[in-house]
């Protein structure tokens, strides 16, 4: 499993990804966590079959005692099939994860770590002295998800929106974004249903002020990439599969 | 899923599938019970020692209906155990994965103590299966008991029912469907305990 630091401050957040070890068959994610001095929040911590790299990784940067929450941007699989390992790894944890997808969550097995339901207005999490913003990402491509953004990080992690599928082994950041433009175009053509509900996102992520974009799929946007992208998803006609 | 855990869903899903053709034939007694009962009423004097034997056939139906229900609810909790055995020792497995790629993380020595919680239990719960099976397996046998009463019921009935006059041939068919309801229960529930003896406390 590929680690990246992708900010170091009064707390820092890592990428995880591109499993060598990943059966074919199963798509790559990226995992990330945000680490402060005494906690660790784990973001979409992924599918079952990732379960055991990701834990594996995450003992270089925190102790299992110290993973303390977990986020899961919506209730796909390949976010949060792994929810019944860590369930019984951990034995003081929270899962934040959207209110409308709990009953379906569950299912993944949720005994002892606690389910904290987001309203469908998102809201704030605070991990020791780091405060996140919850960011409503609806129809994007789940009915009900969310993002979460680290105002002083500066890094907005956008779910499934950004993905792309990529060759084992990719950089983890763009770098052409013409060139990479073609990875995502199906995906989110064909994975985002609604061009009412992007345009509403785009407005709203515009006001944010991000360094990085980091989605659940492929590679990581910086600099002016983030502008690049959310200018091209703007223009983007969506929900092509009818 | 190894061969050992499929082969222990399968043992579990059986016996609630033997168990409720059990409980049709049992049903069945209980009717052929209730028709005998009818002709030993007609034939009064001639059936005078068959009376007794079909207040007898209809309780041991009932008993048999009382085990089987009981051996159901049984069974359903002796199935989410072994989904929990299951979800337990997949846990274990991957824990232990998880010990084997940490080495060298500075935190490895932290995955020791959800390894050790997850093998007890795994363990316990593997322990309490086959406590559950070895109590099950008793059920079963009480079930086996009721059966074989029933095939001594059937041949005292066939006894009876020959000198019970022109209401012969009704009493013994009556005393051949218990003798053959006998048979299906012992057998289906013989199934179940040989699905089930691997199993069991030894």
């Amino acid at each position: 499993m590929k680690m990246t630091k992708i900010y170091e401050g009064a707390h820092q957040w890592i990428m995880f990804g591109r499993d060598e070890n990943k059966p074919d068959n199963i798509i790559d994610s990226n995992q990330y966590i945000v680490r402060t001095a005494n906690k660790c929040l784990l973001l979409e911590p992924g599918g079952t079959e990732l379960f055991a790299p990701m834990m594996a990784a995450v003992l270089h940067h925190a102790p299992v005692e110290q993973i303390t929450d977990l986020f899961a941007s919506h209730q796909d699989p390949d976010v949060i099939s792994s929810l019944g390992l860590w369930d019984q790894a951990l034995s003081n944890a929270k899962l934040h994860a959207p209110a409308l997808w709990e009953g379906y969550i569950r299912h993944f097995g949720c005994e002892s770590i606690q389910y904290v339901p987001i309203p469908d207005n998102g809201e704030t999490i605070k991990i020791e002295s780091v405060e996140l913003q919850i960011i409503p990402a609806h129809y994007l491509h789940s009915p009900c998800g969310f993002h979460v953004y680290d105002p002083q990080a500066k890094i907005l992690m956008c779910g499934s929106v950004g993905s792309a599928f990529e060759a084992p082994g990719a950089p983890v950041f763009v770098e052409r974004f013409d060139v990479h433009v073609e990875k995502m175009r199906y995906y989110h053509q064909r994975m985002m249903p609604s061009n009412q509900a992007k345009r509403a996102w785009v407005d709203r992520v515009r006001n944010l002020d991000i360094d990085i974009l980091a989605p659940q799929h492929g590679r990581m946007f910086k600099g002016d990439d983030v502008k690049r992208f959310l200018d091209w998803f703007d223009s983007l006609q969506v929900g092509t599969g009818i | 899923m190894n061969s050992q855990t499929k082969s222990q869903f399968i043992a579990v899903a059986s016996i609630t599938s033997e168990l409720s053709a059990v409980m049709v034939v049992a049903k069945e007694i209980s009717l052929a019970a209730a028709n005998a009962k009818a002709i030993a009423f007609r034939a009064g004097d001639k059936a005078k020692g068959f009376q007794p034997i079909t207040d007898f056939i209809n309780e041991l139906a009932k008993e048999t209906i009382e085990l089987v229900t009981n051996i159901n609810v049984y069974a359903l909790l002796l199935y989410r155990l072994t989904v929990n055995e299951y979800r337990r020792t997949a846990a274990y497995n991957r824990f232990e994965q998880v010990a084997k790629l940490a080495v060298g993380a500075r935190y490895a020595d932290s995955m020791q103590e959800p390894i050790s919680t997850a093998r007890t239990i795994m363990q316990d719960c593997q322990r309490q299966f086959k406590r559950d099976v070895t109590q099950l397996l008793g059920q079963l046998e009480a079930v086996m008991h009721h059966a074989r009463a029933a095939r001594v019921i059937a041949a005292n009935s066939r006894i009876e029912a020959s000198q019970a006059g022109e209401y012969l041939q009704s009493l013994q068919a009556v005393a051949e469907s218990v003798d053959k309801a006998a048979h299906t229960i012992h057998d289906n529930v013989q199934r179940c305990r040989i699905a089930l003896s691997i199993y069991r406390n030894s």
